[in-house]
């Protein structure tokens, strides 16, 4: 038997002028770093650095499911309502996590969408954060497939999404740990991956605020998967590129799931982008 | 190359998961290979037949067009990004895939388990 030293609990913050009840986890103490989750997912992704003791020996890490992902319900009223994620919503809910649980300019390590959103707050509110580890995020990637196909009463949409993100997921990964990350995509509920998809796909007003990201006050260094097909090296290589200062890793065995596919592979280069983020004065316990 | 599809079909009756997940794919699927046209055609999830082209009479659901090399390193154990992949291949330009693309994505996963019967040993992954 073991128990996990993960603790998950639950915080109410509003957003969007309403209440949402958000799921949370964390592990570990000293300086707090903010996980963000992928589209289509959830917090589960990120269970293999939380717990890690090497990690969390000096860090405490903390992941929330977004609202439609995870634990985390839907507000109210969305039986009727078309789930399709916005920059501005997604910035929100990120800055609304961030006070609510009273985070000291934390570390942002957030991947896929996660990592696109950290960019955004990098240009947008950096003085809220210690500094940036996008992972799997490049300025914009329109779609190269119809994001309508994961979301459609004859078909399943969870499991169509699951096979399409398999294309993402390196050949090295461990075969259980790859489909314990496409199992998370199976269970994401009806119409959420595509209204992530709709943020990740359609939104290209990052690639003009790279330039304003000031990585003297808040480094930015960006990890990306020589197997991801979404975001490819050469993406976050051109997006590193319009950062000036950003650094970039090209992680040769991984695909666009790193932490959770494959968490070994994954693990050095995330302590490596840990040890490039600066030690803050005071950090909440 | 017809035989690696051959050897495909002779594999796929040894999966039943796979036989399960194409239980409702009736489908005939278009393999073209540098201009060489191969004929699939599933029942219920079974491989019934495998038919080297030309054809012009022969009603197929949606295509795979890609060349012998392409193919080749798809089926290594662990293939080179991009080439570890049905859509990978699409995405780098060494494959096209054409035909009712919504038949593919509804049989996604039983699709790409099934090109990938071909890879070379145990622990190769779809």
């Amino acid at each position: 038997m073991s128990i996990e030293p993960i603790t998950g609990r639950y915080i109410t913050v509003e957003i969007a002028g309403a209440p949402r009840r958000i799921y949370f986890e964390e592990a570990g103490q000293g300086r707090p770093v903010l996980c963000l989750h992928t589209a289509g997912a959830d917090t589960r992704q990120w269970r293999h650095l939380m717990n890690d003791a090497k990690v969390t020996a000096d860090h405490r890490l903390i992941a929330f499911d977004m609202p439609w992902h995870g634990k985390s319900l839907p507000p109210e009223g969305f039986e009727t309502e078309e789930y399709l994620l916005t920059t501005e919503d997604y910035i929100e809910t990120v800055l609304a996590v961030v006070a609510g649980l009273g985070l000291e300019r934390p570390i942002l390590a957030g991947c896929s969408m996660g990592g696109r959103i950290a960019l955004q707050l990098a240009a947008l509110h950096p003085e809220h954060f210690g500094g940036f580890i996008a992972i799997e995020a490049s300025d914009f990637q329109p779609a190269w497939y119809d994001i309508d196909w994961f979301h459609r009463p004859d078909a399943h949409g969870g499991e169509m999404g699951a096979a399409l993100v398999s294309a993402n997921i390196s050949p090295y990964a461990p075969n259980a740990e790859r489909w314990n990350t496409l199992w998370m995509f199976m269970q994401s509920g009806p119409g959420v991956f595509r209204g992530d998809l709709s943020f990740y796909t359609r939104d290209d007003s990052l690639i003009g605020r790279l330039a304003q990201i000031d990585t003297g006050k808040t480094p930015v260094h960006l990890l990306v998967g020589a197997y991801d097909l979404t975001c490819t090296p050469e993406d976050a290589k051109r997006t590193a590129a319009a950062i000036p200062g950003a650094t970039v890793s090209v992680m040769d065995e991984l695909g666009h799931f790193p932490m959770s596919e494959h968490p070994q592979g994954f693990r050095p280069f995330f302590l490596d982008a840990l040890a490039r983020m600066p030690r803050v004065a005071a950090q909440a316990a | 190359m017809i035989d690696r599809f051959r050897e495909i079909a002779t594999r796929l009756e040894d999966q039943p998961h796979l036989l399960r997940l194409g239980r409702l794919f009736s489908e005939t699927v278009l393999i073209e290979i540098e201009g060489d046209e191969i004929y699939l055609t599933f029942d219920t999830g079974r491989i019934v037949s495998v038919v080297a082209g030309p054809s012009r009479k022969t009603p197929w659901r949606f295509a795979l067009r890609t060349d012998a090399d392409a193919l080749e390193q798809f089926w290594q154990a662990r293939p080179a990004p991009g080439f570890h992949d049905v859509f990978g291949l699409a995405k780098i330009g060494r494959g096209r895939i054409d035909g009712d693309i919504l038949s593919l994505v509804k049989n996604l996963r039983f699709f790409k388990e099934v090109m990938a019967l071909a890879r070379c040993k145990e622990e190769a992954a779809a």
